[in-house]
C-alpha cells in the first residue's frame, strides 16, 4: 500500500516538477537575455526608428538639447529636388555595383586559380587576412600617397613605363577619382572574397568534378553545373557583406578626395555626414540616411531574389 | 596528370602575384616611414630610403599624440570586445539551449539589425551623447561598439553552444546546479573556440571603426586610431611620414592577432556560408 502510494504520488509529481524546471529555465533565459535586450534596444533599435520620426521635423539644437517640430514630408521633398542628392545615390550605386561585381569576379578567378594549389601555406592566408583587419582611414592614406599628383609612385611608374607623358592629378579629376577610389576598395576587400570562397571551393568533394568530367562536361559546364551551384552560400555571404559595406563607403572617400572634386565621389554616408554634422540640417541628415537605409535593404533583397534566380537556373 | 601539375603551377603563380600586390603598398608604406620628409615629397620617388630615419617615428609619439590614439583605441576596442562577450556568451546560450519562445524570429531579427548602417542611428545617437555630457568619453564608442557587434557573435556563440550536448544542463540541474551555474562552470569553457572569434571580429570591427568615432570623439585628445590619422594635417602639407610611422605601429597589434587567431577569423568568415 505505502509503495503504492509513493509510486503514485512519484508519477502525478514528476510532470509537474519538469514544468517548474521548465518554467525555471525559461525564466533563466529571459533574464540571460535581457541585457542584449536593453543594449540593442537603445542603441539600435530606438535610435532607428527615432531617426525615421526626425526625418519628418525640423531639428535645432539647443543649448542642453534639441528641438523637434513637425514639418511632414518637407525634408524628402528637399531631397527629392536636390540635384547634390541624386548625384550621391547615382555615385553611391554605380560604386557599390562596380566594386562588389569586380571583387566577386576577380575574387572568383583568384579563388579558382590557387584551389588548385593543395595546401595553402598560412603565411599566405595571413598576408590576405591582412587588409580584411586594416583600418580603412590607413589604407587610404597610403593610396592617396601613391596616387599623390606631385611626388605619388602611381605616375612615376606609368611614367617609366611611357604609358603617360606627365603627371596625372588622379584624385583631382572626377572620372578618375572615382576609378582610383574603386582600385582602392578592390585592393582591400578582393582578399576577403577569395578566403570565403575558397572555404567554399574546399567544401566541394572532388568526385563532383570527376563525375561531371565522365560525364564529358568541359571545364565551362563543370563551373556552371557543379561549382558555382555549390558555392552559392559563399556567393551570397560574400556578395551581401559587400554590398552593405559599399553602400555605407564614408572612409575612403572622406580621406582621399572628402567626396570631391566638386562633388564627384560624394557617397550618400558622405553626403548624410556633411548634411548633419558640418552644416548642422539634421532634420534634411536624417532624411538621407532613412532614404540611404532603405535602398541598401532593398538593394540587398534584390540581389538574394535575383540570386536565387540566377542559381535555380544555371542549377538545373 | 599533366594537366593538374600545371594547373598547381598556375595556381602558385596567381597566388605569387596575388600576394605581392596584397603586400606591396605596405612595403611602400613601411619604407617611406623611414624616409626624410624632403625625400617623402621628391619626384620621381626612391625606392630604398637614401638615409634611414627614424624622425617620423619619434615625431608620431614625442610631438605628435599617435600615442594617445593608440590608447584610446586599445581601451574602447578591449572594453567593447569585453561587454560583447559577456553579453552575447548569456544571450546565445539562452537561444541555444534554453527553453524560451519565438527563437527563430529572435535570430531573423538579429541578422536584420546586424543590416542597418550606422548612419541610421548615429543622429539620436548624438542628440542623446550630446545631452548627456558624454560626447567626446570612452563610453560614447564602447557602448555603440557593443551594440553593432552582438548579432554576429549571438549567431556565431549559438552555433558553438548548439554543438555542447543539452544534456550536460539536464545532469547539472540534477546535481543541484542553477542555470547561469552550469552555462558559467560547464557550458562556457567548451566553447572557447566561438569565444575566441567572437572576440577577434569584435576587437577588429572596434579597432577600425571610424564613422562613429569622427562623430562622437573627435577632440583630440580622445581620438582612436582611425580618427587620428584621418584628421591628421600638417601646415602645408599632407605630413606623410608621420602619419605612416603612426600606421605602421598600429598595424602591430592587428598583425599579431591575425597571425594567432588566424583559424577562428577564417571559421568566423564562413560560417555564414555553410548554412547557405
Amino acid at each position: 500500500m505505502a509503495v503504492h502510494q509513493t509510486l503514485l504520488s512519484g508519477t502525478v509529481r514528476s510532470p509537474s516538477r519538469r514544468a517548474n524546471l521548465l518554467r525555471n529555465q525559461r525564466r533563466a533565459g529571459y533574464s540571460m537575455l535581457l541585457p542584449m535586450g536593453i543594449v540593442i534596444a537603445a542603441v539600435t533599435l530606438f535610435p532607428i526608428l527615432y531617426s525615421v520620426w526626425m526625418s519628418f521635423n525640423d531639428v535645432h539644437l539647443t543649448t542642453n538639447g534639441f528641438a523637434l517640430s513637425f514639418t511632414g514630408l518637407a525634408n524628402y521633398r528637399v531631397l527629392a529636388t536636390s540635384g547634390v542628392f541624386w548625384h550621391s545615390v547615382w555615385f553611391t550605386v554605380y560604386y557599390a555595383v562596380v566594386t562588389v561585381a569586380v571583387e566577386l569576379m576577380l575574387g572568383m578567378l583568384i579563388a579558382l586559380a590557387i584551389n588548385g594549389v593543395r595546401r595553402l601555406k598560412d603565411v599566405s592566408l595571413v598576408i590576405m587576412l591582412i587588409p580584411w583587419s586594416l583600418i580603412t582611414v590607413i589604407s587610404a592614406q597610403m593610396w592617396a600617397y601613391i596616387y599623390n599628383g606631385v611626388y605619388g609612385v602611381f605616375n612615376a611608374i606609368l611614367q617609366a613605363l611611357h604609358l603617360i607623358g606627365g603627371p596625372v592629378t588622379w584624385l583631382g579629376t572626377p572620372g578618375l577619382a572615382i576609378v582610383a577610389m574603386m582600385v582602392a576598395d578592390i585592393w582591400k576587400t578582393t582578399p576577403f572574397v577569395v578566403i570565403v570562397l575558397l572555404a567554399g571551393l574546399q567544401m566541394i568533394p572532388d568526385e563532383y568534378h570527376e563525375a561531371a568530367y565522365i560525364d564529358g562536361a568541359n571545364r565551362w559546364h563543370a563551373f556552371w553545373r557543379v561549382t558555382f551551384p555549390m558555392l552559392r552560400g559563399s556567393i551570397a555571404l560574400a556578395g551581401l557583406f559587400r554590398i552593405l559595406q559599399a553602400f555605407g563607403v564614408f572612409d575612403l572617400p572622406f580621406v582621399l578626395t572628402n567626396g570631391g572634386p566638386g562633388t564627384a565621389t560624394e557617397s550618400l554616408a558622405i553626403l548624410g555626414y556633411e548634411t548633419l554634422f558640418q552644416n548642422l540640417h539634421f532634420g534634411t541628415g536624417t532624411a538621407v540616411a532613412v532614404s540611404t537605409v532603405v535602398m541598401v535593404l532593398a538593394v540587398c533583397l534584390v540581389f538574394l531574389s535575383a540570386f536565387r534566380s540566377m542559381v535555380e537556373t544555371e542549377g538545373a | 596528370m599533366v594537366q593538374s601539375r600545371s594547373r598547381t603551377a598556375v595556381g602558385y603563380m596567381v597566388l605569387i602575384l596575388f600576394l605581392l600586390l596584397i603586400l606591396l603598398p605596405f612595403v611602400w608604406m613601411l619604407l617611406t616611414s623611414f624616409k626624410s620628409p624632403l625625400e617623402i615629397s621628391q619626384y620621381p620617388p626612391t625606392f630604398i630610403p637614401e638615409r634611414f630615419t627614424s624622425g617620423n617615428y619619434h615625431d608620431a609619439f614625442s610631438r605628435y599624440g599617435f600615442a594617445g590614439y593608440i590608447r584610446n583605441s586599445v581601451i574602447v576596442s578591449v572594453a567593447s570586445t569585453f561587454c560583447v562577450l559577456a553579453l552575447a556568451s548569456m544571450a546565445g546560450f539562452a537561444v541555444a539551449r534554453l527553453p524560451i519562445r519565438s527563437k527563430g524570429a529572435l535570430m531573423v531579427a538579429l541578422l536584420v539589425i546586424s543590416m542597418f548602417p550606422p548612419i541610421a542611428i548615429v543622429t539620436p545617437l548624438y542628440m542623446l551623447l550630446r545631452t548627456v555630457g558624454w560626447l567626446n568619453s570612452y563610453q560614447a564608442l564602447i557602448i555603440p561598439y557593443t551594440a553593432f557587434n552582438l548579432p554576429f557573435a549571438v549567431w556565431i556563440l549559438r552555433n558553438y553552444f548548439l554543438q555542447v550536448p543539452g544534456a550536460l544542463l539536464e545532469a547539472a540541474t540534477v546535481d543541484g546546479a542553477t542555470v547561469f551555474q552550469s552555462f558559467w562552470r560547464i557550458f562556457l569553457p567548451l566553447t572557447r573556440p566561438g569565444l575566441f572569434t567572437a572576440a577577434v571580429f569584435t576587437f577588429v570591427a572596434a579597432w577600425t571603426e571610424f564613422f562613429m568615432a569622427l562623430v562622437f570623439n573627435s577632440s583630440d585628445s580622445m581620438r582612436t586610431i582611425p580618427v587620428g590619422i584621418a584628421l591628421f594635417s600638417g601646415q602645408y602639407n599632407v605630413p606623410y611620414g608621420t602619419i605612416f610611422a603612426g600606421s605602421v605601429v598600429s598595424l602591430v597589434p592587428i598583425v599579431v592577432l591575425v597571425i594567432l587567431f588566424r583559424k577562428w577569423i577564417v571559421s568566423g568568415l564562413t560560417s555564414g556560408a555553410v548554412k547557405g
